[in-house]
């Protein structure tokens, strides 16, 4: 077996999410024997972050992994974390930014000055870590899904291709929307409008603000805790694996004379307009009864 | 393919000009296929009832306004003048074409059992009323028109637009109908911008 | 005097820890937090609703206690709307599993290692996974959903979810009974002598034999004084200082204040600090085990560490309950009405770590103003050392002792602090 990777996490402005979310990995002992963490906050390491703070200069790792949103001012024993990031961001091979926060800035960013993701502010592109960029993948999600860390971390570790998008994400897991898979697609399909929560049944994309067709992820795909989903449970997709993680309104459908203001991804108005117009003619009964209504 | 569909807007064509002399009903198949110079059985191979040419050509007719609408959204026109423009199409087609609109409102909307079995809901119309929604959206969108039910803002435009149709059509309009485009763009822009 | 300074490390981020040693003993002791996120700023004037999806994400641990605290403060300005039986129980139901899955990783992930116990890390992982599955079998994700809003929940358990709830927590028990105490866990709470359990096998008997070993099971003695603000089918309100008992309390005898040199807010009941968590929720509900080990050692950090893990028997066997109780046939949902254009609404929850408080503040039907209280903040922060609940444990404590354990007997959330 060759050398254990080295990983490395170090935290900025988290919740912390991200971390205990690996923990919930269905095979995570197991990945915890093929890797060695330098630093990870929650699981057994090789050095206390305290160690790291005072030594970092001589240190390296793999794979650094970041989480959280970058915060220009942010240093930890008057260790600046921007110096710290750079300095392990120079010798590493990859760098992951695990979540949103890290990825784009996050929940996090409206809440103070100069804080974002590592390569971007929202969508705008930054260049302060310009010269990583190539090295980089975006693992945004709020959290990210266990799944997509430890596989991403695999296939890194194993060598072989990886295609990524434009904001570097993984093709992978992020050339889906969460849309896909949802148990509630029939209801989208045939334009069933209503929603009503704590129902099986209806899709939340025209009252409840269902992010689902426009936000790229897999959750309904790999599915959470490897039972579930928001949408599946009924709750509507909040969008948090995007740029514009969290938007406002975040339980209601912009509509616009009652045409939801965002389509889904890459579809034109006008052909939504066209099938959606076509759908709606029809009424299919079925799609208007309660699932575990006992029938005669 | 292409000779039986242009075949068969011919037939539409021809069918909705004998609509407007004779009324729908009173004209028959062998009626409109007299009125082409074909014989009934020729038409036959084209529609198998009077019903499904009624449907193409409410089909047609709905295309060839979402045509020209959508040209008016691809514009880069503010909502008050694309407003300006729809009001025009509607009325120049009443004006050349009147057996169009004649169609539309007296038998499309005045007998919808005709239609119940391949025109349901909105679907023969569906590519004019996506034009509509279009406008619409893209009018809230940039702020200009007020947002509101899809079909309170739907049935103020075309209502009105049917209305002075109508009243067209019956003779009973004092000037030409081109002269109230001006004003009535206007109201409808009152009554739906911000 | 020059001030050590010490990095804790592994609390849900890092807190800063100094203190003087004067004749060998610590004197001024203060904590101090490397930033905040400014979650009440981010909440100001968006739809009260947003707060539901918002401040679950204060936390990666306890993001669950948030939500309900979130929901409970904007059912409060709405009025308290009707809830059914069946929505509220599945609120008390993955709320407990949260708790669950915290105390599991506490005790394995954080003190284990201080006592130098080989545990395997099965004994954390395996258990918070499988309440973390129950949690999104019900609420779709687990951390960060927001699954219950105002009205109920969202979701509609069928016999599916119900039988893998089930299930799961037998297998939860299964991972009480193999790593914590080797003995039928409904026993531990009618248990009243501390003997009987260093008698078992388990890791907790075994860490407490480690302390006592060590002469430890004194150390960490604080005020004495102890709150808790929620109620529940196993939590009950009120405070106790010593064990004299008050109930009923008021959210508005709470006073915050900043404490510039900790980078966080204060907490005071009527003036005065108290301790938040498992051990207060024990003192305040009378649990024998716990108030026997009280008698005996005082709020140290053994009755703290013996709180929070026996608290995960008490936690199961109400899981089991609420389990048993679902009614699938109820209604999850019932439409609460339009939301209050202005209102002031009050969210009170016991967390894993002790009362979390919410409070928000209506106008124009935008958030106009949110607090958020923390147990960290309660147990942690204090502008004067001479009347703080952490300082209180390590205040006058030999240099030697072991400082990171009496510290982490808190249960220590460093990003709550500093949401
Ligand atoms: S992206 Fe979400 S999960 Fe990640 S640190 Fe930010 S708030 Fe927490
Ligand atoms: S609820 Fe959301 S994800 Fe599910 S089908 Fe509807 S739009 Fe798609």
């Amino acid at each position: 077996m060759a050398e254990k990777k080295l990983l490395l996490w170090l935290s900025q402005l988290a919740c912390n999410a991200n971390a205990h979310s690996l923990l919930n990995h269905p095979s995570l002992e197991e990945f915890q024997k093929s890797f060695d963490w330098l630093y990870h906050p929650l699981l057994p390491s090789l050095s206390s972050l305290d160690e790291i703070l005072d030594n970092y200069e001589e240190m390296e790792c793999d794979i650094l992994l970041i989480d959280g949103a970058l915060c220009a001012g942010l240093s930890k024993k008057g260790v600046r974390m921007r110096d710290m990031l750079e300095h392990f961001a120079k010798s590493c091979s990859h760098i992951l930014t695990v979540g949103t926060c890290a990825t784009y800035g996050g929940i996090f960013s409206a809440g103070g000055e100069d804080r974002s993701g590592l390569h971007f502010d929202g969508e705008k592109r930054l260049d302060g870590f310009s010269d990583f960029f190539e090295k980089s993948i975006s693992l945004p999600g709020c959290p990210v899904h266990p799944e997509i860390v430890v596989s991403v971390i695999t296939a890194l570790a194993q060598g072989g291709s990886l295609p990524l998008d434009s904001y570097r994400r993984p093709k992978e897991y992020y050339g889906y929307t969460v849309h896909d898979g949802c148990s509630r697609n029939e209801y989208f399909e045939y334009k069933i409008d209503r929603h009503d929560f704590g129902h099986l049944e209806g899709c939340m994309f025209y009252e409840h603000g269902c992010r689902g067709t426009y936000s790229a992820g897999s959750c309904n795909m790999i599915l959470w805790n490897g039972v579930s989903s928001k949408t599946r449970v009924g709750e509507p997709c909040h969008g948090c694996t995007e740029a514009d993680f969290p938007t406002r309104g975040l339980w209601r459908t912009e509509k616009h004379m009652g045409i939801p203001a965002r389509l889904p991804l890459g579809v034109s108005k006008r052909a939504y307009l066209s099938l959606a117009g076509v759908a709606k003619a029809f009424r299919i009964d079925r799609f208007h009864r309660r699932i575990l209504e006992d029938e005669e | 393919m292409e000779e039986k569909r242009d075949r068969k807007i011919q037939i539409v064509v021809g069918a909705l000009k004998l609509f407007a002399e004779k009324g729908y009903y009173r004209s028959t198949i062998p009626d409109i296929a007299g009125s082409l110079g074909m014989s009934s059985g020729n038409l036959y191979n084209y529609f198998h009832s009077k019903e499904e040419l009624a449907q193409e050509a409410i089909r047609y007719i709905s295309s060839y306004l979402a045509i020209r609408i959508r040209e008016v959204n691809e514009s880069k026109k503010s909502s008050r003048e694309k407003i300006e423009d729809i009001v025009r199409i509607y009325f120049e087609t009443a004006r050349d074409e009147p057996q169009m609109i004649d169609f539309f409102l007296r038998v499309y909307l005045s007998n919808r059992e005709v239609f119940s079995d391949g025109c349901e809901g909105m679907v023969c119309v569906n590519e004019f009323i996506t034009e509509i929604m279009i406008f619409f959206e893209e009018g809230v969108a940039n702020e200009e028109l007020r947002n509101q039910d899809f079909f309170t803002a739907f049935g103020l435009f075309m209502g009105y637009l049917g209305g002075m149709v109508f009243l067209y059509g019956e003779r009973m309009l004092p000037k030409a109908l081109e002269s109230y485009i001006e004003d009535i763009s206007e109201n409808i822009y009152r009554a739906l911008g911000v | 005097m020059s001030r050590t300074l010490r990095l804790i490390e592994k609390v849900e981020g890092e807190v800063s820890l100094s203190y003087r040693v004067e004749n060998g003993r610590l004197r001024a002791v203060s904590t101090s937090f490397f930033s905040s996120r400014g979650i009440e700023k981010i909440l100001r004037n968006r739809e009260a609703m947003d707060a539901l999806v918002i401040n679950p994400r204060v936390c990666g641990i306890c993001g669950h206690a948030h939500l309900m605290a979130t929901v409970r403060a904007l059912e409060s300005a709405m009025g308290n709307p009707k809830l059914t039986a069946k929505a509220e129980a599945l609120r008390e139901l993955t709320l407990t599993l949260e708790m669950i899955q915290n105390h599991f990783k506490w005790f394995f992930l954080t003190i284990a290692p201080l006592l130098g116990m080989k545990s395997p890390i099965q004994a954390a992982i395996e258990p918070s996974r499988t309440a973390a599955s129950m949690i999104a079998v019900v609420a779709g994700q687990y951390p960060h959903n927001s699954y219950a809003i105002p009205g109920g929940v969202v979701c509609e358990p069928t016999i599916r979810e119900k039988s893998i709830l089930l299930y799961s927590l037998e297998k939860l028990i299964g991972y009480f009974t193999r790593y914590i105490v080797d003995t039928d866990f409904r026993s531990i709470e009618e248990c009243e002598k501390i003997e009987n359990i260093l008698r078992m096998d388990g890791y907790l008997p075994q860490a407490m034999r480690l302390i006592m070993e060590r002469g430890w099971e004194r150390l960490g003695r604080s005020r004495d004084r102890f709150i808790v603000f929620g109620e529940n089918g196993i939590f009950r309100q009120g405070k106790s200082m010593a064990t004299r008992y008050y109930p009923s309390l008021r959210p508005d005898y709470i006073e915050e204040s900043f404490v510039p040199e900790s980078g966080a807010n204060s907490v005071r009941y009527r003036g005065r600090h108290y301790e938040t968590g498992p051990l207060a929720r024990a003192m305040v509900a009378k649990r024998p085990l716990i108030r026997e080990a009280h008698r005996r050692y005082g709020d140290s950090l053994l009755s703290r560490i013996m709180a929070r893990v026996c608290e995960i028997a008490s936690l199961l066997h109400y899981c089991r309950e609420l389990i048993a109780g679902i009614d699938l046939s109820q209604e999850s949902y019932i439409e609460p009405g339009e939301f209050p254009q202005s209102g002031v609404g009050w969210g009170v929850v016991e967390a894993a770590r002790g009362s979390l408080i919410h409070r928000v503040e209506i106008e124009e039907g935008l958030i106009a103003d949110y607090s958020i209280i923390t147990p960290t903040q309660w147990n942690l922060v204090a502008s004067d050392a001479e009347e703080g609940i952490l300082h209180g444990a390590l205040e006058g404590e030999s240099a030697d002792a072991p400082i990171e354990l009496i510290f982490k007997s808190f249960d220590v959330c460093s990003v709550c602090t500093t949401h």
